[in-house]
């Protein structure tokens, strides 16, 4: 008897011991940090006890980021090289204009960081929108083309063809995320997550270990509803959808969304109203979620049978018919069907 | 000897008790679901608030059913497998309970509100 007592309250003992393990004591400890950079309002989030000296860090990251970047300030290395034509490149902008220029390369011209002016010309960054002519069009489309800049990979010096401006824009933001997740990762963070204004990249898991469930925006709700949710780990969810940005034409009525396609420079009307890439690099999903959405369902499909160990992504076209990749089909709920994009046709 | 004994019974009848109270516990305390998740063969399909009363006929590559929720709780109301058992579990609305349908693949799962938050949108 008196043994069968010891038993249980070493049974008992060992229960209490387990709940014990190594973990840290601040892992469900939550902290934020709102930045205002790169046009965007950000979202920080880290758990965990290094969870502030993590965002204080990215915090700083993201100003330099942006400092470095920004088309708006003078004295960004980006504003210099649009200034004076040409600048030899180091660091960042040096790996972002590589990135630029291979996802140029991969997406036959879909990307392209040289599409600066067209935005320009129908007033997207000032807001003073304007539908221009073919013949205004074609005079600017004449600059456009990221290979009629040349870049020395041995200096890293590029050199603007004559009306060229270059905005890293497009790519910019998912770059950011990633160095932000970087920046955790180094501080001792293990699960975080960034939204560089509905650019969205996580770390890790959530405290409980479970995915991160990300929303994907109804691209055809009035008021931010969720057509789906994707869960995710130490990957980055990245949108691009026509209804962020558009103007109507106030004589016309017709709808002009900010999504232009570098080769033709009029807006991609090619079937896609939301594209959303998940992939573990930020700055590739960036590139590609307008790459996509321009190269239409047909075209997205097959460029992502050719790089699917790249990323995955979910496509919803104007009837309002939701496609996933094959990779993400145990990872996307929706009260939608679901299309399966099969990896092999 | 005898008072040792006594004793030995008195912690033994103790432990049953905190046992009992914690079985208790554990039950009296099961959380009311808010969602329902819908799977087939392992892969999730369809996520439903349980505040919303609906019916939803759910298409796998074996047969159909049909889910219905209802004040709050969720059940299988039709369906067209051989044992019909998804059916005879009736009415589920707690978090952890859930409705399967063997013969169609297919997993009913109630979950809480938390569990089935969003993290952030991407847009």
């Amino acid at each position: 008897m008196r043994r069968f007592l010891c038993l249980m309250m070493a049974l008992l003992l060992l229960c209490g011991c387990a709940e014990q393990t190594k973990r840290d004591p601040e892992a469900e400890e939550r902290s934020e940090r709102y930045v205002s950079a790169m046009d965007t309002v950000m979202t920080l989030t880290a758990f965990g006890s290094h969870r502030e000296e993590a965002l204080n860090a990215a915090y700083e990251e993201i100003l330099r980021l942006d400092a470095l970047l920004s088309t708006g300030q003078e004295d960004s290395q980006i504003s210099r090289l649009n200034r004076e034509e040409t600048l030899t490149l180091e660091g960042d902008t040096r790996a972002l204009v590589e990135q630029a220029l291979e996802l140029y390369r991969e997406t036959e011209g879909a990307f392209d960081i040289t599409v600066y002016p067209l935005m320009q010309l129908w007033g997207f960054p000032t807001k003073e929108f304007h539908h221009p002519s073919q013949q205004e069009l074609d005079a600017v489309l004449r600059s456009v083309g990221s290979d009629q800049m040349t870049f020395d990979d041995a200096s890293g010096k590029l050199t603007l063809a004559p009306g060229q401006s270059v905005d890293l824009g497009g790519i910019g933001k998912g770059y950011a995320s990633a160095r932000v997740m970087e920046i955790f990762r180094e501080a001792g963070v293990t699960s975080g997550m960034v939204s560089l204004g509905g650019n969205v990249q996580c770390l890790g898991t959530r405290p409980d270990g479970n995915p991160w469930r990300i929303g994907i925006q109804d691209p055809a709700g009035q008021d931010g509803e969720i057509t789906a949710v994707v869960e995710v780990t130490d990957q980055a969810v990245i949108t691009s959808g026509g209804y962020e940005r558009f103007f109507t034409d106030p004589d016309t009525g017709e709808v002009f969304i900010h999504i232009l396609d570098p080769r033709t420079g009029y807006p991609a009307e090619n079937g896609l109203t939301s594209v959303s890439i998940v992939s573990s690099d930020g700055a590739l999903a960036d590139g590609l979620s307008t790459s996509l959405y321009i190269m239409g369902l047909d075209g997205a499909s097959d460029f992502w049978r050719a790089h699917s160990d790249q990323f995955q992504a979910i496509l919803i076209d104007d009837t309002g018919t939701l496609y996933v990749t094959e990779g993400l089909a145990e990872q996307v709920t929706s009260e939608k069907n679901i299309q399966i994009i099969p990896l092999s046709e | 000897m005898q008072k040792t004994r006594r004793r030995e019974l008195l912690l033994l009848g103790a432990l049953l008790l905190t046992g009992l109270i914690l079985l208790a516990v554990v039950l009296l305390n099961r959380q009311r679901g808010a969602q329902v998740r819908v799977m087939i063969d392992g892969a999730s399909q369809a996520v439903f608030s349980l505040d919303e009363d609906r019916t939803y006929p759910i298409t796998t590559p074996e047969g159909t059913n049909l889910l219905e929720i209802r004040g709050g709780r969720v059940s299988i109301t039709q369906a067209d497998c051989p044992d019909g058992l998804c059916v005879k579990q009736g009415a589920v609305r707690y978090v952890g309970d859930s409705i399967i349908c063997l013969p169609h693949k297919l997993v009913i799962e109630v979950t809480g509100e938390d569990d089935m938050a969003l993290d952030a949108v991407s847009k």
